[in-house]
């Protein structure tokens, strides 16, 4: 077989990616749209998290993506990556911070290198939906703050005690039972032996 | 067939008539129709106004065909495929696991990211005050006020930019528990009053 693996040219994405674009629909058509998407790329890179419309991130992560993992492959000796850099990064400043510090960050990582979470919606009324899109391993406050599996979280200390004190309580009633259970069983035998056998209804 | 034979028939009629009165077959006189003639003045019709009916009053919009029923009832409650306007209860409201307050399933809390929001937009502006318009080839650490660096090893720290900012740290964003709150504990020997009831 003189077939390529096709794995090993593209850089397969770790986002999931719809079988057809969005058209992100504007006055100026497919280039109003590579317009949008080259401003939202290079916000993505220079803010690190920004918050917007669900359609437009979505899509713009991709390129995102893609052109983190362009510049993971090829390193910025590589003149094709560079274009593309060139292209997709309006201010040129990025290009640096995208070899220097962005391909460093994600060089051993097996994971994407963005994130997108829902942003809150209004209670009442229609709104498009709004996301925050963020890159891996920003400076910022974490968003999902998720302390609930922290062992010294007060709700987590009061339960671990209560638990304790439950099961201790338990453990002293069984030491009280122990004498008396074999009381009580040898009761119960004789009972059982002496009831009658119970009908077999078929 | 016979409209048009009847047509013809008429047409016959017609002509036969017309041969007589030429040369001059008249009906006798005493069946003429008796008519004095009197010429009467014309009156010009008049154009409908709706200001003869109104005058000076005014009239309001009102309707000019009747809504059947089954219009009145999608003004009224919508359709459930498009827009549904009745009450419905959400089942997808869940607990923040940090603040307690409600969100939507698969949503950030509304709380919290206000929060993250505020201190993200603070850092960002930090950054870019410090950073400047040069090119950006430094990762970012972020320093609150009476922070130190934490124990790295020197090569670590190469090559990254420390941000620091002109603030204590939010209790929410500390990475442990155990580290300094920024509220102070309380020096009050106030005690509470107990065996009251
Ligand atoms: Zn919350």
């Amino acid at each position: 077989m003189n077939q390529a693996d096709v794995s090993k040219l593209v850089s397969k994405l770790r986002v999931k990616v719809l079988p057809k674009h969005r058209n992100l629909p504007g006055p100026k058509g497919p280039e109003g749209r590579i317009d949008k998407l080259r401003k939202t790329v290079t916000g993505l890179i220079k803010f690190e998290r920004i918050e917007l419309n669900y359609n437009r991130a979505d899509e713009a992560r991709q390129y995102a993506e893609r052109l983190i993992s362009e510049a993971i492959r090829h390193g910025d000796c590589h003149k094709p990556t560079m274009d593309t850099a060139d292209f997709w990064l309006l201010e040129k400043e990025l290009v640096h911070k995208l070899f220097k510090v962005l391909v460093p960050r994600y060089e051993t990582s097996n994971l994407s290198y963005t994130r997108m979470y829902n942003a809150p919606r209004l209670q009442y009324g229609r709104t498009i939906d709004k996301v925050v899109l963020e890159l891996r391993g920003n400076p910022f406050p974490d968003l999902l703050n998720n302390k609930s599996n922290n062992k010294l979280l007060i709700q987590n200390v009061l339960l671990d005690a209560a638990k304790n004190d439950y099961r201790q309580t338990k453990i002293a009633e069984m030491a009280k039972n122990i004498g008396k259970d074999i009381g009580t069983k040898q009761n119960t035998d004789s009972k059982l032996n002496e009831a009658p056998e119970k009908p077999n209804i078929s | 067939m016979i409209p048009r034979f009847t047509h013809v028939l008429q047409l016959m009629k017609n002509v036969e008539r017309n041969l007589f009165h030429m040369f001059g077959y008249h009906p006798p006189k005493e069946l003429a129709l008796a008519y004095v003639h009197e010429r009467k003045p014309v009156a010009t019709p008049k154009k409908f106004s709706i200001k003869d009916i109104v005058g000076d009053g005014f009239l309001l919009a009102v309707p000019k065909f009747r809504r059947t029923i089954e219009r009145k009832l999608k003004r009224k409650f919508g359709t459930p495929e498009y827009v549904w306007k009745m009450l419905v209860p959400k089942n997808h409201i869940k607990v923040c696991q940090n603040c307690g307050h409600h969100h939507e399933k698969r949503r950030l809390c509304e709380n919290c990211y206000t929060k993250i929001k505020k201190e993200t937009e603070e850092i960002q502006a930090q950054i870019k005050e410090k950073l400047g318009i040069n090119p950006i080839e430094h990762d970012v650490v972020v320093l609150y006020k009476g922070e130190t660096l934490p124990d790295q090893p020197k090569e670590f720290w190469k090559g990254k930019r420390i941000i620091e900012m002109k603030k204590e740290r939010p209790q929410w964003f500390s990475k442990n528990l155990l580290e300094k709150t920024t509220q102070q504990p309380s020096k009050s020997t106030d005690v509470k009053p107990t065996d009251l009831a």
